[in-house]
């Protein structure tokens, strides 16, 4: 039975299985390859994906449970080749080295930030705000520390912003 | 392919809907709430083969709602919604712990309650020892009404249970709770990812001479079922809560567990930090 769901805002349908894990569906059906398949555990973070703007491991959601819903995947984010602020972030600290965990890094963080903003609308974490948002996605390159210190600029560029609006 | 050409799914619109639909499918049916531990399966050897009804959009298994007497937690409330609403109600601290540190973000959307509750070869289910030491009820539906069960009675017979039910709502008496503390604590490591090698809850009350009147002390992932700790419950009661003397008899008392095998930590591991990760939660509870 066709799955309908909303892809990166266009109406899409699915003729996989209900039970087919999204990930593979992203990949193999749309050709979308930035969620990568790793873990298939849910332990790794390099399928996260944002659905109705949650994010969640796309390896352990089947397709049947997306149906009606906004699935948004890292090739959402730039528009119109303009880079989202935490994908600029991380390409000005240079923080991305391999890659394979990065799409499932952008799209926790883009996730965290979002939800910061709409609990108390004033998204300036603290290091270990970061650190927890992304405790579920493992990089083997970087150790991290450039990519936590990429996330914090990107709420330091929020505030920036804020106040020379606010002046 | 993560599941055998055998293998349905359905989603089900209305509790009423659920019944229907187990009961079609009889024996084969299974109930699939957020899916998080059903899609591993595959990587068990166990592709998905079961005629799978799913729970996750029925709207009101979805709720937490506050009345007079309970916590009434819908079976399709996940970690996130746990932890986010259970901030705002302390007699629960146990199981806003749980559900805050559980796995990681991205599964805490997803995962539900009543998954970890019906996730029966899951030894490290966090929320688990968290609703034991809250004693907590499980309220399980079928086309006959409803039931509810104390959670150890639920969890010894969840399997035995008729195939066309699933667990509907679980109970936290806001009686009870209104003059107990509690606090949980886990031990992860690097190499166990998400699941925790060591899990301990506790919910307490102290008497006027701050003696402990009351007290539950609940152990997951050390065996493979989530138990309570009654022989140090017993000797804790009528005592002062004192962490250094209870994590010290916990030592005396931690060879009552066996401990499980397991490629995130052997046995003896899990037993050996069983007093520390106690002692770290009365340290807790006691702080808070």
């Amino acid at each position: 039975m066709p799955i309908a769901l909303t892809l990166n805002g266009e109406e899409r349908v699915s003729n996989h299985s209900p039970l087919t894990p999204l990930v593979d569906v992203l990949r193999d059906e749309f050709f979308l390859k930035g969620a990568k398949t790793v873990c298939r555990e849910g332990f790794c973070g390099s399928c996260t994906v944002m659905v109705d703007g949650r994010a969640v491991v796309s390896c352990l959601l089947p397709l049947g449970h997306v149906e009606g819903a906004d699935v948004e995947t890292v090739e959402s984010l730039a528009s119109d080749g303009v880079l989202c602020a935490v994908q600029k972030a991380m390409v000005e600290h240079d923080a991305v080295q391999c890659g394979m965990c990065f799409p499932g890094m952008v799209m926790s963080l883009v996730a965290f930030f979002d939800d910061l903003h709409k609990t108390n609308g004033a998204p300036k974490p603290a290091s270990a705000d970061v650190k927890a948002a992304l405790c579920g996605n493992i990089c083997r390159c970087t150790g991290y520390e450039r990519i936590v210190t990429a996330a914090l600029s990107v709420s330091d560029g929020i505030h920036a912003q804020r106040n020379e609006e606010q002046s | 392919m993560n599941h055998s050409e055998q293998a349905s799914y359905y989603s089900a619109h209305s509790t009423e809907d659920a019944l229907d639909a187990l009961h079609e499918r009889g024996a084969n049916a299974q109930v699939m709430a957020g899916a998080t531990w059903l899609l591993r399966e595959p990587l068990r050897a166990q592709p998905l083969s079961r005629d799978y009804v799913s729970l996750s959009r029925i709207e009101g298994l979805k709720q937490i709602v506050v009345t007079d007497e309970h916590v009434r937690i819908g079976s399709c409330v996940t970690h996130t919604q746990l932890a986010r609403q259970l901030r705002a109600l302390p007699i629960c601290r146990a199981l806003e712990l749980a559900a805050s540190n559980s796995a990681n973000p991205a599964v805490r959307n997803v995962a539900t309650v009543g998954g970890n509750l019906c996730a029966v070869k899951f030894p490290a289910a966090d929320l688990v020892p968290a609703l034991m030491a809250l004693g907590a009820q499980v309220q399980v539906r079928s086309r006959d009404g409803v039931e509810t069960f104390d959670i150890e009675h639920f969890l010894a017979i969840r399997e035995q249970l008729p195939p066309a039910h699933f667990v509907d709502q679980i109970l936290l008496d806001k009686s009870t709770l209104a003059s107990t503390h509690s606090s949980h604590a886990r031990l992860p490591l690097r190499k166990a990812g998400d699941y925790p090698v060591a899990i301990v809850s506790v919910a307490a009350s102290v008497d006027r001479q701050s003696l402990i009147r009351d007290i539950r002390i609940a152990v997951g992932s050390i065996e493979a079922l989530p138990r309570r700790w009654t022989a140090l419950e017993n000797w804790a009661r009528g005592k002062p809560l004192d962490v250094l003397a209870m994590t010290e008899k916990a030592r005396d008392y931690a060879s009552q567990f066996q401990g499980r095998d397991s490629v995130e930590a052997p046995a003896w591991y899990r037993v050996k930090v069983l007093p520390t990760l106690l002692g770290r939660a009365l340290a807790a509870l006691v702080s808070h």
